[in-house]
């Protein structure tokens, strides 16, 4: 027997009592009557920052401005013209190493949290951890209340990867003093975007 | 009369100034989680739920299995399912050797601390390397977790100075803000990520209808070590696959803001397969003993934890004992319950390191009833053979006092000459009730006769 039916077997016969599945259709998440600004404020308490871009600015120019020392910016997207380096075309995953700035793009925000989603558009999704600085380009239409309206949206390409991130790496394990930057990016900026028509 | 674990928290209690620490750390910890719950009107509402969820999903688990290896095979990831612990470590060995590796990064994972992995995988000649900043650290320092979310608590930062020191990380000698060595770990580490030829995760969530592995960490080392490595492997117990993303909303909102008082942890992941230019991915599914466990009546419910560490934030015991005191890896009410799942024989010491106040279960956010099956753990000792001699026969005597009301109002009207007693011989230590503190004094006049001589 493989060790697959082994387990599923003994667990049949060890199971009791079994309880149905509860609707969680009522479930009253939070919601706030100005979620962009519930998220930059969440975005600020976990460590990272936004700032709203006025419709018409170059963000390349923004970018530049806050990292004026950044001299690797790696990015695939067609927005970015600071770019040095390209996700898609590095050789290796590692030579993403020593980036300054990543950028890349979320898909929607959560203002419980912070969090936004963003699923893996490039061939090496290293950028979005390797870089010491990380920059988020996300509509500021997008942004929904909390992670129940977010699972409802997440979508996944044929990347089959995909992650939430709220704010820059940080850490707490050395004597329960916060640091940020522990493995991945040390500072998390996101530019919000006024991509009306 | 000492349990192995009343032996040992005594030896954590010396150093009084690192054990107020502790004890205060921890509390703070749970003051923030009470923030972030008292911060959600549904907080009770998401804890009912997510209960619910777990108790159907665990009473069901052979479905979901199933239908999460389908979901995940589907995805172009290989399933594999082991029995025990020795199965898995094997099937470990066996993909890394097939994939010639020499060294894998791994982010922190109880159930290859449950399973002896890393032992296992040295004894062959692989090097593992720990990314998790607190993992790393202890692993450095050649020592086991002691608290399953904030692993090197019991280390202060002149510790991990020194360890660095030692270890080469740092080189700055006397230099031990935290901050400045939290950077040389990460620059020490990301070495590691791009030297190492496969990546470990473990997963706190597999959803069975999309295949997916979810990681949440703070650090960004899961998703670190599976960026750079060729080969991911994600290892993950049974009790961990939940239906789908509505579930997963309920607890993902939860673990965080339970664990740690944080709003959501910096990265939440999920992984279906493996990226364009890595080898296939890997799904381990582990038993041991999970299987059992299902079919115990008073103790089934403890699979329905995910592993955020809240309980033993608000333990008071663990928080004045550490997580060292108890024999068992996992500490804290939910290792106590754990333990005594594994070998209660081995375990039963940790069951005295509970006041039944119950905290445990108060802030459980799947309502995991601690408590109460510690209780019940404590009633089946004698079952063990593991009851105390000494407790026992109190117990009968007590019995005896309270069942006879003479010889109970006798006992209370003499009670009062123990005092002329010299205190030496009072207050020594073959006396248990003047350890830590004298002996009380007994009143000349019993309870009973007050309350009559009042009325």
């Amino acid at each position: 027997m493989s060790s697959k039916e082994d387990i599923l077997k003994r667990y049949r016969a060890n199971v009791k009592e079994q309880f149905d599945m509860p609707d969680l259709s009522d479930i009253a998440g939070v919601t706030y009557p100005d979620p962009l600004l519930q998220f930059i404020n969440m975005t600020k308490s976990v460590g990272g920052n936004a700032i709203e871009v006025a419709k018409g600015r170059d963000i390349n120019e923004i970018i530049r401005e806050l990292y004026p020392e950044a001299k690797e910016i790696a990015s695939n997207l067609s927005e970015v013209t600071i770019a040095t380096r390209n996700p898609d075309n590095v050789s290796q995953a590692s030579d993403l190493n020593g980036t300054d700035v990543g950028i890349i793009r979320g898909t929607f925000g959560v203002a419980e949290n912070a969090c936004i989603w963003i699923p893996q558009t490039m061939k090496e999704k290293a950028v979005m951890f390797i870089s010491e600085n990380l920059v988020i380009l996300l509509s500021k239409s997008q942004i929904v209340n909390n992670m129940h309206e977010a699972y409802k949206r997440i979508e996944f390409n044929d990347y089959g990867y995909g992650t939430f991130i709220s704010g820059p790496s940080k850490t707490a394990d050395i004597a329960q003093v916060l640091v940020m930057g522990a493995q991945a990016a040390r500072s998390a900026t996101v530019l919000l975007l006024d991509e009306s028509d | 009369m000492s349990t192995q674990h009343s032996k040992a928290a005594k030896a954590f209690l010396k150093n009084q100034t690192y054990a107020h620490w502790h004890d205060a750390t921890f509390w703070a910890v749970r003051t923030k989680r009470d923030n972030m719950a008292y911060g959600l009107d549904e907080w009770e509402q998401l804890r009912e739920k997510a209960s619910q969820i777990k108790r159907h999903t665990i009473t069901h688990l052979d479905k979901y299995l199933d239908q999460f290896a389908t979901a995940a095979e589907r995805n172009g990831c290989e399933v594999h399912w082991a029995k025990d612990a020795k199965e898995f470590n094997e099937i470990v060995y066996g993909i890394l050797k097939n994939h010639n590796v020499k060294k894998m990064v791994k982010s922190k994972s109880m159930l290859t601390e449950e399973c002896g992995m890393n032992p296992y995988l040295e004894a062959k000649g692989i090097e593992v390397v720990e990314t998790d900043l607190g993992e790393r650290i202890i692993q450095l320092k050649g020592q086991a977790p002691s608290h399953i979310v904030m692993p090197a608590i019991h280390l202060s930062h002149d510790d991990v100075g020194e360890l660095f020191e030692e270890k080469g990380i740092s080189n700055e000698k006397g230099n031990h803000d935290p901050t400045y060595l939290t950077y040389r770990a990460r620059l020490s580490l990301r070495n590691e990520f791009l030297t190492a030829d496969a990546g470990m995760t473990g997963g706190n969530f597999g959803i069975a209808e999309t295949g997916d592995i979810v990681v949440c960490t703070n650090e960004g080392n899961a998703d670190m070590s599976t960026s750079c490595p060729k080969l991911h492997i994600a290892a993950i117990g049974l009790e961990k696959i939940i239906p789908n993303y509505d579930c997963l909303a309920v607890f993902q909102r939860m673990l965080c803001r339970a664990g740690t008082g944080q709003p959501t942890t910096t990265y939440t992941s999920h992984f279906r397969k493996a990226r364009p230019t890595a080898d296939h991915m890997h799904i381990i599914l582990v038993d041991n003993g999970r299987s059992e466990w299902i079919g115990n009546p008073q103790h089934w419910e403890v699979l329905k934890c995910i592993r955020c560490g809240s309980c033993m934030n608000t333990c008071p015991v663990y928080r004045r004992s550490g997580g060292y005191s108890y024999s068992y890896f996992i500490p804290g009410p939910i290792g106590i319950n754990l333990g005594m799942l594994r070998n209660p024989q081995q375990h039963s010491g940790n069951v005295s390191a509970c006041t039944l106040c119950l905290s445990c279960q108060t802030v459980c956010p799947v309502k995991l009833n601690l408590g109460d099956q510690i209780y019940q753990w404590r009633q089946q000792l004698d079952d063990f053979g593991t009851a105390n001699p000494q407790k026992k026969l109190m117990c009968k005597a007590m019995s005896m006092v309270y069942g006879s009301p003479g010889i109970y109002n006798l006992g209370t009207s003499l009670a009062h000459w123990a005092n002329y007693i010299p205190s030496p011989l009072m207050n020594c230590s073959l006396n248990p009730w003047a350890e830590g503190h004298n002996m009380m004094e007994f009143p000349k006049k019993p309870f009973h006769k007050m309350i009559k001589d009042y009325e």
